[in-house]
């Protein structure tokens, strides 16, 4: 009897993990079918049948539409700037507070820390009143400072508990040979910190590129709009929706974080598990 | 600390970042505190209105509490995905015997897709007329009676706009919580079976105790990011229909953006600011307690 009970619990655990990649993906597959499926018959028929053909003309439409080059590069360069940003500012806090080290740095880390749980929308009317005086509504940097601000925390936390498992004696030796804070920063912390860097990268990269709430309120212009607000050009007047087009939108938009989540995912696996896991 | 360390050079490392800080999250934190005491369109004069937001919120605004009930509504539907199916599914996935880094992919694919994506998504799938992919599954196990306009119907609206948050991050809670079962020591799990310890004992007492700290962790992130749960709800619904859907922060947008009462909508954003901290308080407070208990 045994054995049988066993490969029973088995197969039922291997159907409800199917039964939940199925819920997860399935729409996501949905998804994509329909940017490749003839408008009409998405129209006409049952949406969520079998395509009768499958088709390129809703991707032609998709770049008639909206400027989607200009979504990806404005993404890019948002989120490559941040995420540069959060690494590199996040290093040097951690490094201040954990390396260096002076009296208070506990207070000053409790201050950082304090921003993990701070809810963004806080800071979304006083920020909004701040760069209209100073004039940068609409600009890369109105997205890249809150985007930065918020995820810094999660950096500086990252980086303190990493920094934390370097020996001293590694420093101690660098010291004796002469080597200063800089010196040490560059040559010793820096390199050793790949890994981590790695984890903030993703961690916060995804967040970044998907940013909805700061793009949309403080970026009005066609020319900067990142993907997520450039995707919503694409509900018409009324409501009415080209949802075959936007679809393949959406698969244009998707396709570099897929790609590069796809060609890194152990890394990314990695990262996430380690990040929250340790520390 | 480092001998050759100066008072310079710990300034050289700690401004910029502390700099940008302060500019981004904490001097708006203690702008919005102050606006809260003002009314304030924008334009015209700030008007000092002493603590008038506060008790028009608490007292005078059913919206507010309409608002507020929503996202606790929000938050349990975000929390049942992200903590309780997730936990099932890690530990589920501790007892599949191939493929758990593909499952590991692609349950963390909803992950990497932008609200924006999402909400057009779910729009097709809750969709009434045509008939959306949730009604023709009901359809078709014979239960085409429940079939309803999920989005418009006030009933159903506030759960339909919560479940996408909770599906998009389930795969990377089971992620971080299946990552943490596998530190669980096989020794004691096997000493534990041994004994003949049902895997549901097994979970229970060992594996549950073990991995707490990072439970904790885990509840702490779900809270607070559906605390501030945005998008998915803002582009669906808009808080609609009526204020059925309508969530602190889509209202505290609303106030500063569309209806330009900054003041209010800080007194708002201050009140979801204590929510957090409240919130993350009493996790703290209840699983210590509860670790004391038993240890």
């Amino acid at each position: 009897m045994r054995p049988r009970r066993l490969s029973f619990a088995k197969s039922l655990t291997t159907g409800l993990v199917v039964a939940i990649v199925i819920v997860q993906v399935y729409p996501l597959a949905w998804l994509f079918v329909t940017s490749l499926r003839p408008a009409q018959d998405f129209a006409a028929g049952n949406p969520f049948g079998i395509p009768s053909s499958l088709t390129l003309d809703n991707y032609v439409r998709a770049f008639e539409m909206a400027d989607l080059p200009q979504y990806i590069l404005n993404s890019f360069v948002v989120t490559a700037a941040s995420s540069a940003l959060i690494v590199f500012l996040g290093m040097m806090a951690a490094y201040a507070l954990q390396v260096l080290g002076f009296r208070g740095s506990k207070v000053v880390l409790g201050l950082f820390l304090i921003g993990i749980i701070v809810p963004v929308q806080v800071a979304l009317v006083p920020l909004f009143v701040n760069y209209a005086r100073v004039g940068l509504l609409n600009t890369y940097q109105s997205m890249i400072i809150p985007l930065v601000g918020f995820a810094l925390p999660i950096s500086i936390y990252l980086f303190t508990s990493f920094f934390q498992y370097i020996p001293r004696e590694t420093y101690e030796a660098a010291s004796l040979d002469g080597a200063g804070p800089y010196r040490i920063f560059f040559g010793i912390t820096m390199p050793l910190s790949t890994n981590t860097v790695i984890t903030v990268v993703f961690v916060n990269g995804i967040f970044i590129w998907n940013d909805f709430i700061f793009a949309n309120t403080f970026v009005f212009t066609e020319g900067l709009k990142t993907i997520p607000l450039g995707l919503q050009n694409f509900i018409g007047a009324m409501g009415s929706v080209d949802w075959t087009a936007t679809f393949a939108a959406v698969c244009v938009t998707v396709t570099p974080l897929l790609l590069v989540f796809l060609v890194l995912n152990k890394a990314i696996i990695y990262g996430l598990e380690s990040g929250s896991t340790k520390g | 600390m480092l001998p050759h360390r100066s008072r310079l050079s710990v300034l050289v490392f700690l401004l910029p970042p502390l700099a940008l800080y302060v500019i981004a999250v904490l001097f708006p934190i203690l702008q919005s505190l102050v606006l809260s005491f003002f009314q304030w369109d924008g334009i015209t004069d700030m008007e000092f209105v002493g603590i008038d937001n506060y008790i028009r919120m608490l007292t005078r605004d059913d919206i507010f509490w309409k608002a507020f009930g929503n996202a606790l509504v929000y938050l349990a539907v975000c929390l049942f995905f992200q903590l309780g199916v997730s936990l099932f599914v890690a530990n589920l996935l501790t007892y599949v015997g191939r493929g758990k880094e593909v499952v590991k992919t692609l349950l963390l694919l909803p992950a990497i897709i932008s609200t924006v994506a999402i909400s057009f998504l779910f729009q097709e799938i809750y969709s009434f007329e045509p008939s959306g992919l949730i009604n023709q599954i009901l359809e078709f196990v014979g239960l085409g009676n429940l079939a309803t306009p999920w989005l418009s119907n006030v009933d159903t609206v506030l759960v339909a706009v919560s479940a996408p948050e909770g599906w998009r991050f389930l795969g990377l809670y089971m992620l971080i919580l299946y990552a943490a079962i596998l530190a669980v020591p096989k020794e004691l799990e096997e000493a534990a079976r041994l004994d003949g310890a049902s895997s549901w004992r097994v979970f229970t007492e060992i594996r549950f105790p073990y991995i707490r700290p990072v439970w904790i962790t885990t509840m702490i992130m779900a809270t607070t990011y559906s605390l501030r749960g945005f998008d998915i709800p803002y582009l669906l619904t808009n808080g609609g229909p009526g204020q059925s859907s309508e969530l602190l922060t889509t209202y505290m947008f609303k106030t500063a953006f569309r209806s330009t009462d900054f003041g209010y909508a800080s007194t708002i954003s201050v009140f979801i600011v204590v929510e957090c901290i409240v919130a993350v308080g009493l996790i703290f407070l209840l699983l210590r307690r509860r670790s004391d208990v038993t240890s």
